[in-house]
């Protein structure tokens, strides 16, 4: 009996060696390439022959008039700094209202929103382009910040159900003692709900940085300072320019995907946690 | 539906009440709103109220009047340029914008439509500070008033930004999309220089015939069944792949769990832009998948059977290869995803309910498909269906691999569609990648799209709400 489980333990981690290795061969592949002296794709060597810094250093030193990439960094950074702040004031804002405030029409609100929500926003992005076009808001930081944040109310089910598993004594007892709804939100809920904020603000800063389609329909401009990472990136693996960027393009690949991923191992944690609550709560 | 006609039935009655018995400021305040607040003292809020009233009345008169005014024709006044030789200038006659026309107008509508709403509450507001007057009740100040809006009242603080937001952002462009469906709006009829007008059910008509002249009937179909078998394919093998990964890392023997799990993460943890457009250029026909597979003679060998004709594995840019390979990477895109959620559930497990099972002498496989695939379906059951929708609308995937794949079949072509397209990436082509920017069609599609997902929204919330199994496993 033993002897069995121990067979059945090395074939389980047998099986997630192998797997955890088909996982990880692009992502090596993308690594090994940025330190390529090689400016095109290689095709016969899994790893490069002859090993330089010089991507980086054209990428984050020299930009030219196809690849900007500090231009670029810049841009998402203004965007995810700016949309994380308003989403993440908004998710927390709308979920107070639908956790611990009791009105009429909150069902039905609640409903609504979550109907609205489910709908993707990505179906009706050509009338959001005229929409922000009527405000002069295209090709502008502005206006990718008002696209990923002005719907962001509506992802508020997670939260919520965060906020539901406070006690609701706590802030009964806050009232009693003479406390406004503004302070049992500021002092006590928001406090409280220390873990639920961190993935929040995360999620809600990591959005544009993943996106891809609403920044190349949103940005029209031929000009490379004006685009974001994502544009940017695609843009030189385009057929005339992939010979002489694609290295680059990996370099640039790494020096994004390295913070991300900092950011996603810690928020994996309340992730877990976030969905259980939410999902559980219903 | 009969309990909404009755709620509909009462808001008006409670007006029409509010109007009758209401005394001389509650009459007043149907001409001057703030009226039945000043005349109880409460000044400020009167002025707020009369300001508003006169802002919109500003707002429609000079503002969008003259665009809902033109909202039948969408425009007739053509943009014409006149070069003065004399005066070496060009004079623009004052022509209409039909897209101007159309968003402008819409918008004016919903603020007269809101207005109304705001009108009718007002009155019954006022009406009911006349009754407290009358009962010798204590009637607020502005200054409570404010203090409200941050105790009882704070919800409206709360979600007066948001819904905004959500408003301009969400349901403004659906109003919009449905409208530009309706018209011939395209590169040929573009504002400023041209005008475009209603058009009725035509296009929708365009989408379901095959005419002469017309292949979007033709790729309308090929399109749907294809994005229909990939979101099943795409959600069912994630899925699956999900749970038994999760299974596998959370089993009791097995050591590092979080090493593994950090291992996966990874993957999706670096933005899809990056992953996929790599992975497309790895198995491109040039890429490395085929450079090492030719090192192998592994390309001689099937071209020697007459698997292939060329001198490379058409990974990417052919029918049929090109379909399973998107399937594949998908699950390398989705399955960690998946392991993560799966992962939080399967730790939620109710343990005696295994234990007992167990006890009772089940085995592995009875216990996986009696216990724990029903509570993974029973609480991931509403996420299945919406992993469906999103794999429906999955522009990424689709759009970021198959940038090199050309289409063979003409007719697909000809309505700027592949064979690997979904509906929505032939909706993104048809607006910015097209010269002739039939937008009108890539509306009629957007709608098609809308319609599928709202069918499937509405089936399973309102499971999710009338399910009275939510303490089955409690």
């Amino acid at each position: 009996m033993k002897a069995k489980r121990v067979v059945g333990s090395f074939f389980r981690h047998l099986l997630l060696a192998i797997l955890a290795f088909i996982w990880l061969i692009p992502i090596v592949w993308l690594f090994v390439t940025s330190f390529s002296t090689d400016p095109g794709i290689r095709t016969t060597h899994f790893f490069p022959e002859h090993w330089t810094f010089l991507n980086y250093q054209k990428l984050l030193f020299q930009p030219d008039t196809v690849a900007n990439f500090p231009a670029w960094f810049k841009n998402s950074m203004i965007i995810g700094i700016f949309t994380c702040i308003i989403s993440s004031a908004f998710v927390l804002m709308v979920s107070y209202a639908f956790s611990c405030m009791r009105f009429p029409a909150r069902k039905k609100l609640m409903s609504f929103s979550i109907i609205l929500g489910m709908f993707p926003g990505v179906l009706s992005m050509i009338a959001i382009y005229f929409v922000l076009k009527m405000f002069n808001l295209t090709d502008s930081l502005a206006g990718l910040i008002v696209v990923y944040s002005a719907g962001s109310g509506l992802g508020f089910l997670i939260c919520k159900g965060f906020f539901d598993t406070i006690p609701a004594s706590l802030r009964e007892s806050a009232k009693i003692e003479g406390a406004s709804e503004l302070v049992v939100f500021t002092r006590i809920v928001i406090p409280l709900s220390r873990p639920m904020i961190v993935y929040t603000v995360i999620n809600a800063f990591l959005a544009p940085w993943m996106d891809f389609v609403m920044a190349k329909l949103m940005i029209r401009s031929k000009d490379p300072a004006d685009w974001t990472v994502a544009i940017g990136l695609y843009n030189i693996l385009q057929k005339t320019l992939i010979g002489q960027y694609f290295s680059i393009f990996c370099a640039g690949g790494v020096i994004v995907a390295i913070p991300i991923s900092i950011l996603f191992i810690i928020m994996q944690k309340f992730y877990v946690e976030g969905i259980t609550g939410g999902a559980v709560k219903g | 539906m009969k309990r909404f006609f009755k709620a509909l039935q009462k808001y008006f009655a409670d007006f029409g009440t509010a109007v009758s018995k209401g005394d001389i400021w509650v009459k007043l305040s149907l001409i001057i709103m703030g009226m039945g607040y000043i005349g109880r003292g409460q000044v400020i809020k009167g002025l707020i109220v009369t300001a508003l009233e006169a802002g919109f009345v500003l707002f429609t008169k000079n503002i969008s009047w003259p665009y809902i005014s033109k909202l039948n024709t969408l425009g007739t006044v053509q943009r014409e340029e006149v070069f003065d030789p004399l005066t070496m200038t060009k004079t623009v006659n004052d022509y209409d914008n039909s897209l101007l026309i159309l968003l402008m107008g819409v918008l004016g509508i919903c603020v007269i439509v809101a207005f109304i709403f705001l009108y009718i509450a007002n009155i019954k507001a006022t009406y009911r500070v006349m009754l407290r007057k009358k009962e010798g009740k204590h009637v607020n100040n502005f200054r409570e008033d404010l203090r409200e809006l941050i105790n009882d009242k704070f919800h409206i603080t709360l979600l007066s930004l948001p819904a905004i937001g959500v408003l301009f952002m969400c349901v403004l462009p659906i109003i919009f999309m449905v409208c530009i469906a309706f018209t011939n709006y395209d590169a040929a009829h573009q504002p400023p220089s041209a005008l475009f007008t209603w058009v009725g059910w035509k296009n929708f008509l365009t989408l379901i015939q095959n005419k002469q002249g017309s292949t979007f009937g033709y790729a309308f179909g090929k399109i749907l069944i294809w994005t229909l078998i990939w979101a099943a394919l795409a959600t069912v093998t994630t899925y699956i792949g999900g749970i038994l990964l999760a299974m596998l890392i959370n089993h009791q023997d097995t050591k590092l769990k979080k090493m593994w799990r950090t291992l996966f993460v990874i993957t999706i943890a670096i933005p899809q832009f990056v992953t996929l457009l790599l992975i497309s250029k790895m198995f491109g026909n040039y890429g490395i998948v085929n450079g090492i597979l030719q090192q192998l003679h592994i390309t001689d060998f099937m071209q020697e059977m007459g698997w292939i004709s060329t001198s490379y594995v058409p990974f990417m840019t052919s029918s049929g290869l090109t379909h399973v390979m998107i399937i594949l990477i998908n699950i390398w895109v989705g399955v960690p995803y998946q392991m993560l959620i799966a992962t939080g559930i399967l730790m939620n497990i109710p343990s005696d309910q295994l234990e007992s099972a167990r006890i009772d002498g089940a085995n592995k496989f009875q216990i996986f498909w009696k216990i724990t695939m029903p509570y993974m379906l029973f609480i991931t059951g509403p996420s299945l269906v919406t992993g469906f929708i999103g794999n429906i609308n999955n522009f990424n995937v689709i759009y970021l691999l198959t940038g090199d794949y050309v289409t063979t079949d003409a007719s697909l072509a000809a309505a700027n569609a592949k064979d690997v397209d979904l509906l929505i990436t032939w909706l993104f082509k048809i607006t910015s990648e097209s010269t002739l920017k039939q937008y009108y069609m890539a509306s009629v599609i957007g709608i098609v799209v809308f319609i599928i997902c709202a069918t499937l929204t509405l089936v399973t919330y309102s499971r999710m709400i009338k399910g009275d199994s939510e303490e089955v496993f409690q």
